[in-house]
Protein backbone atom coordinates (compact mmCIF):
# COMPACT_ATOMS: atom_id res chain seq x y z
CA UNK A 1 0.00 0.00 0.00
CA UNK A 2 1.66 3.29 -1.02
CA UNK A 3 0.94 6.52 1.28
CA UNK A 4 -1.89 8.30 -0.62
CA UNK A 5 -4.08 4.94 -0.63
CA UNK A 6 -2.66 5.25 3.42
CA UNK A 7 -4.03 8.34 3.89
CA UNK A 8 -7.40 7.77 1.80
CA UNK A 9 -8.44 4.78 4.36
CA UNK A 10 -7.07 6.64 7.50
CA UNK A 11 -9.96 9.24 6.60
CA UNK A 12 -12.63 6.49 6.01
CA UNK A 13 -11.21 4.82 8.70
CA UNK A 14 -12.39 8.10 10.74
CA UNK A 15 -15.77 7.93 9.19
CA UNK A 16 -16.57 3.76 10.24
CA UNK A 17 -16.26 3.27 6.39
CA UNK A 18 -13.51 0.96 5.89
CA UNK A 19 -13.49 -3.39 5.97
CA UNK A 20 -11.54 -5.59 7.97
CA UNK A 21 -9.26 -6.53 5.37
CA UNK A 22 -8.31 -2.86 4.70
CA UNK A 23 -7.79 -1.87 8.34
CA UNK A 24 -5.61 -4.35 8.70
CA UNK A 25 -3.74 -3.52 5.66
CA UNK A 26 -3.68 0.02 6.86
CA UNK A 27 -2.26 -0.71 10.17
CA UNK A 28 0.38 -2.76 8.67
CA UNK A 29 1.31 0.64 6.74
CA UNK A 30 0.96 2.78 9.84
CA UNK A 31 3.57 1.12 11.68
CA UNK A 32 5.96 0.75 8.80
CA UNK A 33 5.32 4.82 7.92
CA UNK A 34 6.05 7.49 10.07
CA UNK A 35 4.85 9.82 8.15
CA UNK A 36 1.58 8.53 8.01
CA UNK A 37 1.55 7.74 11.56
CA UNK A 38 1.86 11.81 11.65
CA UNK A 39 -1.12 12.10 9.23
CA UNK A 40 -2.91 9.59 11.24
CA UNK A 41 -2.66 11.58 14.32
CA UNK A 42 -2.91 15.37 12.16
CA UNK A 43 -6.24 14.12 10.87
CA UNK A 44 -7.82 12.84 14.69
CA UNK A 45 -6.63 16.22 16.28
CA UNK A 46 -8.02 18.26 13.28
CA UNK A 47 -11.42 15.99 13.11
CA UNK A 48 -12.14 16.49 17.45
CA UNK A 49 -11.61 19.96 17.28
CA UNK A 50 -13.98 20.37 14.50
CA UNK A 51 -16.55 17.88 15.95
CA UNK A 52 -16.20 20.39 18.93
CA UNK A 53 -18.46 22.92 17.26
CA UNK A 54 -21.47 21.05 17.09
CA UNK A 55 -22.71 21.89 20.62
CA UNK A 56 -23.05 25.18 20.30
CA UNK A 57 -26.64 26.34 21.45
CA UNK A 58 -28.33 29.61 19.89
CA UNK A 59 -28.88 32.66 22.13
CA UNK A 60 -31.49 32.36 25.19
CA UNK A 61 -35.01 32.58 24.23
CA UNK A 62 -34.66 31.24 21.23
CA UNK A 63 -38.70 30.47 20.38
CA UNK A 64 -39.97 32.90 22.72
CA UNK A 65 -38.13 35.62 19.88
CA UNK A 66 -39.16 33.39 16.81
CA UNK A 67 -42.98 32.90 18.27
CA UNK A 68 -44.13 36.69 17.40
CA UNK A 69 -42.42 36.01 13.74
CA UNK A 70 -44.23 33.35 13.11
CA UNK A 71 -47.41 34.68 14.24
CA UNK A 72 -46.86 37.72 12.14
CA UNK A 73 -46.28 35.64 9.65
CA UNK A 74 -49.69 33.38 9.76
CA UNK A 75 -51.19 36.90 10.07
CA UNK A 76 -50.02 37.75 6.57
CA UNK A 77 -50.94 34.51 5.14
CA UNK A 78 -54.22 33.66 7.13
CA UNK A 79 -54.63 30.61 4.46
CA UNK A 80 -51.39 28.98 4.79
CA UNK A 81 -52.12 25.76 6.29
CA UNK A 82 -55.53 25.88 3.67
CA UNK A 83 -52.73 24.20 1.03
CA UNK A 84 -52.65 21.04 2.61
CA UNK A 85 -56.45 20.73 3.41
CA UNK A 86 -57.12 22.00 -0.57
CA UNK A 87 -55.00 19.22 -1.57
CA UNK A 88 -57.21 16.73 0.18
CA UNK A 89 -60.35 18.62 -0.83
CA UNK A 90 -59.79 18.57 -4.84
CA UNK A 91 -60.92 15.11 -5.11
CA UNK A 92 -63.98 15.32 -2.99
CA UNK A 93 -65.00 18.73 -4.62
CA UNK A 94 -64.38 17.09 -8.36
CA UNK A 95 -66.86 14.57 -7.09
CA UNK A 96 -68.94 16.97 -6.42
CA UNK A 97 -68.71 18.61 -9.59
CA UNK A 98 -69.53 15.33 -11.41
CA UNK A 99 -72.59 14.39 -9.64
CA UNK A 100 -73.54 17.97 -9.79
CA UNK A 101 -73.11 18.05 -14.18
CA UNK A 102 -74.15 14.49 -14.70
CA UNK A 103 -77.66 15.80 -12.83
CA UNK A 104 -77.70 18.37 -15.26
CA UNK A 105 -77.43 16.75 -18.51
CA UNK A 106 -79.64 13.45 -17.41
CA UNK A 107 -82.60 15.77 -16.35
CA UNK A 108 -84.78 17.63 -19.23
CA UNK A 109 -85.20 21.25 -18.92
CA UNK A 110 -88.37 23.54 -19.15
CA UNK A 111 -87.43 23.90 -22.42
CA UNK A 112 -87.63 21.19 -23.61
CA UNK A 113 -90.74 20.08 -22.42
CA UNK A 114 -93.79 19.41 -24.62
CA UNK A 115 -96.92 22.01 -24.23
CA UNK A 116 -98.94 19.47 -21.93
CA UNK A 117 -95.68 18.19 -19.97
CA UNK A 118 -94.91 22.05 -19.55
CA UNK A 119 -98.95 22.58 -18.43
CA UNK A 120 -98.71 19.79 -16.15
CA UNK A 121 -95.35 21.08 -14.28
CA UNK A 122 -96.98 24.25 -14.15
CA UNK A 123 -100.04 22.68 -12.56
CA UNK A 124 -102.57 23.85 -15.42
CA UNK A 125 -105.61 22.37 -16.37
CA UNK A 126 -104.34 21.66 -19.52
CA UNK A 127 -108.62 21.17 -20.26
CA UNK A 128 -108.91 24.93 -19.98
CA UNK A 129 -105.74 25.33 -22.53
CA UNK A 130 -107.95 23.02 -24.95
CA UNK A 131 -111.07 24.96 -24.36
CA UNK A 132 -109.15 27.92 -25.38
CA UNK A 133 -108.20 26.41 -28.53
CA UNK A 134 -111.11 25.19 -29.72
CA UNK A 135 -113.23 28.23 -28.49
CA UNK A 136 -111.58 30.12 -31.26
CA UNK A 137 -113.91 31.79 -33.53
CA UNK A 138 -111.98 32.16 -36.39
CA UNK A 139 -111.66 28.72 -38.03
CA UNK A 140 -108.50 29.17 -39.69
CA UNK A 141 -106.86 30.48 -36.76
CA UNK A 142 -107.98 27.64 -34.74
CA UNK A 143 -106.92 24.81 -37.15
CA UNK A 144 -103.72 26.54 -36.92
CA UNK A 145 -103.45 26.60 -33.16
CA UNK A 146 -104.49 23.08 -33.08
CA UNK A 147 -101.56 22.06 -36.19
CA UNK A 148 -99.40 23.97 -33.58
CA UNK A 149 -100.35 22.50 -30.62
CA UNK A 150 -100.03 18.33 -32.27
CA UNK A 151 -96.56 19.71 -33.48
CA UNK A 152 -95.28 20.73 -30.09
CA UNK A 153 -96.35 17.35 -28.81
CA UNK A 154 -93.49 15.57 -31.30
CA UNK A 155 -90.52 18.10 -31.33
CA UNK A 156 -88.58 19.11 -28.30
CA UNK A 157 -88.07 22.78 -29.43
CA UNK A 158 -91.14 24.81 -28.84
CA UNK A 159 -92.21 27.32 -31.00
CA UNK A 160 -93.96 30.48 -30.66
CA UNK A 161 -97.66 29.97 -31.00
CA UNK A 162 -99.37 32.54 -33.31
CA UNK B 1 -43.84 11.96 20.26
CA UNK B 2 -42.68 10.57 16.55
CA UNK B 3 -40.91 13.26 14.23
CA UNK B 4 -43.24 11.66 11.54
CA UNK B 5 -46.23 12.74 13.68
CA UNK B 6 -45.28 16.09 14.86
CA UNK B 7 -44.56 17.12 11.48
CA UNK B 8 -48.35 15.94 10.10
CA UNK B 9 -49.48 18.76 13.18
CA UNK B 10 -47.11 20.97 12.45
CA UNK B 11 -48.56 21.45 8.72
CA UNK B 12 -52.43 21.15 10.24
CA UNK B 13 -51.04 24.59 11.90
CA UNK B 14 -50.14 23.10 15.73
CA UNK B 15 -47.91 26.07 17.21
CA UNK B 16 -46.95 23.43 19.91
CA UNK B 17 -45.61 20.51 17.48
CA UNK B 18 -43.76 23.07 15.67
CA UNK B 19 -42.18 24.16 18.72
CA UNK B 20 -41.15 20.54 19.52
CA UNK B 21 -39.78 20.22 15.90
CA UNK B 22 -37.64 23.79 16.67
CA UNK B 23 -36.27 22.72 19.86
CA UNK B 24 -35.11 19.86 18.41
CA UNK B 25 -33.38 21.36 15.41
CA UNK B 26 -32.43 24.66 16.87
CA UNK B 27 -28.69 23.87 18.00
CA UNK B 28 -28.12 21.78 14.88
CA UNK B 29 -29.34 25.06 12.25
CA UNK B 30 -27.72 27.50 14.74
CA UNK B 31 -24.08 25.92 15.14
CA UNK B 32 -23.84 25.02 11.65
CA UNK B 33 -25.22 28.52 10.86
CA UNK B 34 -22.13 29.66 13.02
CA UNK B 35 -19.57 27.75 11.26
CA UNK B 36 -20.17 29.86 8.12
CA UNK B 37 -20.56 33.05 9.71
CA UNK B 38 -18.26 32.67 12.91
CA UNK B 39 -20.56 35.73 14.88
CA UNK B 40 -23.14 34.21 17.39
CA UNK B 41 -25.79 37.31 16.38
CA UNK B 42 -25.62 36.89 12.83
CA UNK B 43 -25.77 33.06 13.31
CA UNK B 44 -28.70 33.32 15.50
CA UNK B 45 -30.78 35.75 12.98
CA UNK B 46 -29.95 33.07 10.30
CA UNK B 47 -31.25 30.21 12.46
CA UNK B 48 -34.64 31.87 12.88
CA UNK B 49 -35.16 33.11 9.42
CA UNK B 50 -34.43 29.31 8.53
CA UNK B 51 -37.31 28.28 11.17
CA UNK B 52 -39.35 30.95 9.58
CA UNK B 53 -38.77 29.85 5.74
CA UNK B 54 -39.40 26.26 7.06
CA UNK B 55 -42.76 27.38 8.68
CA UNK B 56 -43.95 28.92 5.66
CA UNK B 57 -42.89 25.81 3.46
CA UNK B 58 -44.30 23.12 5.74
CA UNK B 59 -47.56 22.69 3.49
CA UNK B 60 -45.23 21.90 0.89
CA UNK B 61 -43.13 19.52 2.93
CA UNK B 62 -44.28 15.95 0.99
CA UNK B 63 -42.15 13.81 3.56
CA UNK B 64 -39.86 12.31 0.76
CA UNK B 65 -36.68 12.24 2.56
CA UNK B 66 -36.74 13.28 6.33
CA UNK B 67 -37.57 16.23 8.22
CA UNK B 68 -34.16 16.69 9.49
CA UNK B 69 -32.46 16.38 5.61
CA UNK B 70 -35.24 18.67 4.26
CA UNK B 71 -34.36 21.42 6.97
CA UNK B 72 -30.70 21.45 6.46
CA UNK B 73 -31.11 21.99 2.73
CA UNK B 74 -33.15 24.83 3.48
CA UNK B 75 -30.47 25.95 6.08
CA UNK B 76 -27.82 25.82 3.49
CA UNK B 77 -29.60 27.15 0.77
CA UNK B 78 -30.32 30.23 3.09
CA UNK B 79 -26.56 30.50 4.46
CA UNK B 80 -25.34 30.43 0.93
CA UNK B 81 -27.98 33.19 -0.10
CA UNK B 82 -26.59 35.12 3.15
CA UNK B 83 -23.09 34.25 2.51
CA UNK B 84 -23.31 35.71 -1.38
CA UNK B 85 -25.19 39.08 -0.26
CA UNK B 86 -22.66 39.56 2.00
CA UNK B 87 -19.80 39.13 0.01
CA UNK B 88 -17.64 35.94 -0.29
CA UNK B 89 -15.48 35.00 2.77
CA UNK B 90 -12.33 36.52 2.90
CA UNK B 91 -9.68 33.59 2.78
CA UNK B 92 -8.02 33.97 6.33
CA UNK B 93 -4.64 34.68 6.54
CA UNK B 94 -1.63 33.02 8.59
CA UNK B 95 -1.15 36.52 10.20
CA UNK B 96 -4.85 36.59 11.74
CA UNK B 97 -4.80 33.30 12.68
CA UNK B 98 -1.72 33.75 14.90
CA UNK B 99 -2.73 37.13 16.55
CA UNK B 100 -5.67 34.86 17.99
CA UNK B 101 -3.41 32.13 18.75
CA UNK B 102 -0.97 34.40 21.14
CA UNK B 103 0.27 32.27 24.39
CA UNK B 104 -0.31 33.61 27.89
CA UNK B 105 2.52 32.31 30.05
CA UNK B 106 1.58 33.95 32.97
CA UNK B 107 -1.97 31.12 33.04
CA UNK B 108 -1.78 28.00 34.85
CA UNK B 109 -0.91 25.12 32.96
CA UNK B 110 -4.85 23.58 33.11
CA UNK B 111 -5.87 27.01 31.68
CA UNK B 112 -3.18 27.49 29.14
CA UNK B 113 -4.19 24.23 27.70
CA UNK B 114 -8.04 24.67 27.75
CA UNK B 115 -7.13 28.31 26.21
CA UNK B 116 -4.53 26.57 23.75
CA UNK B 117 -7.05 24.16 22.74
CA UNK B 118 -9.94 26.98 22.57
CA UNK B 119 -7.16 28.46 20.39
CA UNK B 120 -6.89 25.73 18.06
CA UNK B 121 -10.46 25.55 17.67
CA UNK B 122 -10.87 29.26 16.71
CA UNK B 123 -8.04 28.54 14.01
CA UNK B 124 -9.83 25.10 12.57
CA UNK B 125 -12.96 27.13 12.02
CA UNK B 126 -11.03 29.76 10.91
CA UNK B 127 -9.58 27.63 7.90
CA UNK B 128 -12.99 25.89 7.73
CA UNK B 129 -14.20 29.94 6.72
CA UNK B 130 -11.53 29.99 4.07
CA UNK B 131 -12.02 26.91 2.27
CA UNK B 132 -13.96 27.25 -0.94
CA UNK B 133 -17.78 27.03 -0.32
CA UNK B 134 -18.54 23.42 -1.69
CA UNK B 135 -15.63 21.78 0.40
CA UNK B 136 -16.95 24.43 3.45
CA UNK B 137 -19.92 22.93 3.38
CA UNK B 138 -19.32 19.23 3.35
CA UNK B 139 -16.94 19.30 5.91
CA UNK B 140 -19.65 21.60 7.84
CA UNK B 141 -22.23 19.09 7.30
CA UNK B 142 -19.73 15.84 8.34
CA UNK B 143 -17.19 16.68 10.48
CA UNK B 144 -19.29 19.20 12.79
CA UNK B 145 -22.56 18.88 11.98
CA UNK B 146 -22.11 14.52 12.03
CA UNK B 147 -24.39 13.66 9.12
CA UNK B 148 -23.94 10.66 7.62
CA UNK B 149 -22.76 10.74 3.72
CA UNK B 150 -26.26 9.33 2.31
CA UNK B 151 -27.96 12.55 4.41
CA UNK B 152 -25.29 14.63 2.73
CA UNK B 153 -25.79 13.06 -1.09
CA UNK B 154 -29.86 13.95 -0.16
CA UNK B 155 -28.91 17.45 1.04
CA UNK B 156 -26.71 18.87 -1.21
CA UNK B 157 -28.13 16.50 -4.16
CA UNK B 158 -24.70 14.90 -5.08
CA UNK B 159 -23.78 11.15 -5.38
CA UNK B 160 -22.33 9.76 -2.34
CA UNK B 161 -19.06 9.21 -4.53
CA UNK B 162 -18.78 13.31 -5.23
CA UNK B 163 -19.41 13.53 -1.69
CA UNK B 164 -16.50 11.38 -0.67
CA UNK B 165 -14.13 12.63 -3.31
CA UNK B 166 -15.00 16.26 -2.24
CA UNK B 167 -14.82 15.16 1.33
CA UNK B 168 -11.86 13.44 1.05
CA UNK B 169 -9.98 16.98 -0.89
CA UNK B 170 -11.21 19.48 2.00
CA UNK B 171 -10.07 17.41 4.83
CA UNK B 172 -6.62 17.28 3.05
CA UNK B 173 -6.83 21.27 2.46
CA UNK B 174 -7.35 21.46 6.02
CA UNK B 175 -4.50 19.53 7.57
CA UNK B 176 -2.46 21.11 4.93
CA UNK B 177 -2.93 24.72 6.36
CA UNK B 178 -3.27 23.38 9.91
CA UNK B 179 -0.41 20.63 10.01
CA UNK B 180 1.71 23.21 12.02
CA UNK B 181 -0.98 24.03 14.49
CA UNK B 182 -2.05 20.69 14.72
CA UNK B 183 -1.14 17.64 17.42
CA UNK B 184 1.52 15.41 15.82
CA UNK B 185 3.50 12.59 16.69
CA UNK B 186 5.85 13.62 20.09
CA UNK B 187 3.10 16.03 21.39
CA UNK B 188 1.15 19.22 20.75
CA UNK B 189 2.93 21.89 18.13
CA UNK B 190 3.85 25.47 19.60
CA UNK B 191 0.78 28.03 18.78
Amino acid sequence: MNCKTAEKRILRSFDGRLDERSAGLLGKHLEACPSCRKAETEYRSMLALLRDGKGAAPLPLFWERLQPRLREEREAAPFLFWERWNLRAIPAFLAIVFVAGAALVFTPRAGELTASEALLLENTNPITAAEQLFGEEKSDERNMMLLFASLDDKTPARRPTP
Amino acid sequence: MEERQLVRLAQEGSPAAFEELVSKYQSKVFSMALSFTRNREVADDLAQEVFLKAYLALPRFHGKSEFGTWLYRISINHIKDYLRKKGRAKEVSLDDVQEIAFSNKEQTERAEQERETEARRTLVQKFVQGLPEKYRVIVTLRDIQGLAYEQISQVLHLSPGTVDSRLHRARRMLRKKLAPYLLGEGGANEL
